[in-house]
């Protein structure tokens, strides 16, 4: 925020001024019209490609459109008639325990694991931070398809994994896909968590550590009574974070397993995906879609709350 | 992936964490006990970060091995070694999809971080009504994934007829839009008003300032705003699979998605093209780390 002169302070004397001026600030940056023309596009294209298309998304929910056939173009309001459908839809429900499943399993191991990778890094020598932790980040740059296929590579019969496990002949994206996929992703979300958490760790006074040194603290009493506490705000919106990253990770299970094997790892933008476009039922693919943009809207409207940002 | 980290000190302290952490100096005439004591946070800390990057090599081992092996599969082994798998790679269409994606991305970017720029500036220095609900909104935004606004955004673009890469880089321009908004708000706001101000009286209008003074000054917010813009779209997956129609204009990850459903599966292609597709991604992030690391050199500018 650009600096602001106080409306009470002193005057070009330097005696104390006590009255209130009266009229409109002056200290204040006069509104221009020429603002609104730097923000125009931004509100434009956001209004235009991003809310928009979210409201959008509501009605075409209970429309009867689909992708292609007579009702592609002449599609109508059809009432709560895809909602019923909806209820009524054991695959939907599956999916959204499977979508808190996927995504509380990645939100727990990333945050674990950047955590403890976050506090090895204050202590380990430096060619091993260097090396292990850029692996780590590695993994995190990866695109998705990369990480995908190196997963699928990882985890399919004679992967890897198998290889590693001495049982070349076991698919594990057919045994335990859900687990694979969580694995994965957890994999490519920790090397984030971990830099936000080696930042924030940066952060705790120093002063304050040499104390509890003094007073002949363990490593774990100083992590918990003083690192974590100082540190709190940070971890719960870095789970926030994940938790919305690991929602819309469509790409990462789509590459892998298409939400299969049986609907096995059919996370909620899977299905909605498979709903709209290989199902060709664009109307029941964005109902499926709108009952995430609820779960997502609840989460970041706490995430706003929560990051307290000063305006 | 366009979810923000709104803190300078996070996205800052996200690029180096390489950088030693604060050292505690011990006490005089402790030395020889503290550092005694010292060996076991090193050797903790060295053999959970050893454990934990090899663990998390086992996946990329494949994708490493399989590019240089010419008899590839999914499995590991020890390759016959080869550089023919990146040249066959780039050949079937990979390297004009890589040309999309370049595109795609560059575009993207582009148009974010221009309008970015704008929105940003107005936002710290002008005087503009709603600015907290504004700010709020965009904030929020950045936070909403991508993928599940995707059926609306298709229909819309079916009845615009916009299914092809350039209006789908103005949709991943767009997603992209919130997180950078923010970055420069936060940059911009660190920037002295004074040489601005100097400017302004010199009677340079909004586009000279921002030319001349505000953008040379926060380059490397700029730089990483653009940055994030590109890596966005270039990792995109969703948006080009349902966007962009015409195959000639599909793009890198499409393209090798495409390679798996193929006849007979070249794996040595695929794991060259996947690992080629990353290694830009690992450029930029270099590039990032090293602009933030220059830091701000603002006092210099103002003086008295």
């Amino acid at each position: 925020m650009s600096a602001v002169t106080p409306a009470f302070g002193l005057d070009v004397l330097g005696k104390p001024r006590l009255s209130v001026p009266t009229g409109r600030r002056k200290d204040r940056a006069r509104f221009q019209w020429g603002s609104l023309v730097l923000l125009a596009p931004a509100i434009v294209l956001l209004l235009g490609l991003f809310i928009y298309p979210a409201a959008y998304a509501f009605y075409l929910g209970f429309t009867n459109l689909r992708l292609i056939g007579p009702t592609a173009v002449h599609y109508q309001f059809t009432g709560t008639a895809n909602l019923q459908t909806l209820v009524h839809d054991g695959v939907l429900w599956n999916s959204m325990w499977i979508t808190a499943v996927f995504v509380g399993g990645s939100v727990v191991g990333a945050v674990i694991l950047g955590m403890v990778l976050a506090l090895a890094l204050r202590t380990a020598t430096r060619s091993v931070r260097v090396v292990a932790g850029g692996v780590i980040v590695v993994c995190w740059m990866m695109p998705a398809i990369s990480a995908g296929l190196s997963w699928y590579a990882a985890s399919t019969a004679g992967g890897t994994l198998a290889t590693i496990l001495g049982t070349s002949s076991s698919d594990f994206l057919h045994s335990a896909p859900l687990v694979v996929v969580t694995a994965a992703n957890c994999w490519s979300q920790t090397g984030f968590v971990m830099l936000v958490f080696a930042a924030a760790l940066r952060n705790v006074p120093g002063e304050v550590l040499e104390s509890a040194k003094v007073e002949n603290a363990s490593a774990w009493q100083t992590f918990r009574k003083i690192s974590l506490p100082i540190i709190w705000p940070v971890v719960v919106t870095t789970v926030l974070i994940v938790v919305l990253l690991s929602l819309g990770n469509f790409a990462l299970i789509y590459i892998m397993t298409q939400g299969g094997p049986l609907n096995a790892t059919n996370i909620l933008p899977v299905y909605s995906y498979v709903q709209a476009f290989s199902f060709q039922d664009l109307a029941y693919g964005a109902l499926v879609g709108n009952v995430l943009v609820v779960i997502s809207t609840v989460l970041a409207a706490i995430y706003v709350k929560l990051s307290r940002v000063r305006i | 992936m366009t979810i923000a980290i709104t803190q300078d000190d996070i996205v800052q302290g996200a690029l180096d964490a390489a950088s030693s952490p604060p050292s505690v100096a011990p006490p005089k005439g402790q030395v020889r006990k503290d550092a005694r004591r010292d060996l076991g946070p090193v050797l903790a800390g060295n053999a959970a970060l050893g454990l934990l990057g090899i663990a998390f090599l086992i996946p990329l081992a494949w994708i490493i091995v399989g590019s240089f092996d010419a008899k590839a599969t999914w499995g590991i082994e020890l390759p016959h070694w080869t550089l023919s798998n990146f040249s066959a790679a780039l050949a079937d269409g990979g390297l004009r999809s890589l040309g999309n994606s370049l595109l795609l991305s560059v575009t993207a970017s582009l148009v974010s971080t221009v309008v970015a720029v704008m929105a940003a500036y107005s936002l710290v220095r002008r005087r503009v009504p709603w600015k907290g609900p504004l700010l709020l909104v965009v904030l929020f935004l950045s936070a909403i994934p991508v993928a599940i606004i995707i059926v609306p955004v298709y229909q819309i673009y079916v009845s615009l007829g916009w299914l092809s890469i350039l209006p789908s880089a103005l949709f991943l321009g767009v997603t992209s839009l919130p997180f950078e908004i923010w970055l420069l708000k936060n940059y911009f706001e660190l920037l002295p008003v004074d040489l601005e101000e100097a400017a302004a009286i010199e009677r340079a209008n909004t586009y000279q300032i921002l030319r001349r003074v505000v953008l040379p000054l926060s380059f490397p917010g700029v730089a990483a705003s653009a940055i994030f813009g590109f890596v966005n779209a270039w990792g995109s997956f969703i948006v080009p699979l349902v966007l962009i129609s015409p195959s000639s204009q599909a793009t890198g990850p499409i393209t090798i998605f495409g390679f798996m459903g193929a006849a007979d599966v070249r794996y040595g292609d695929i794991a060259a093209f996947s690992l080629m597709y990353s290694v830009p991604i690992f450029i930029l992030y270099g590039a990032m780390s090293r602009f933030f690391q220059g830091g701000f050199v603002l006092s210099g500018g103002v003086r008295g």
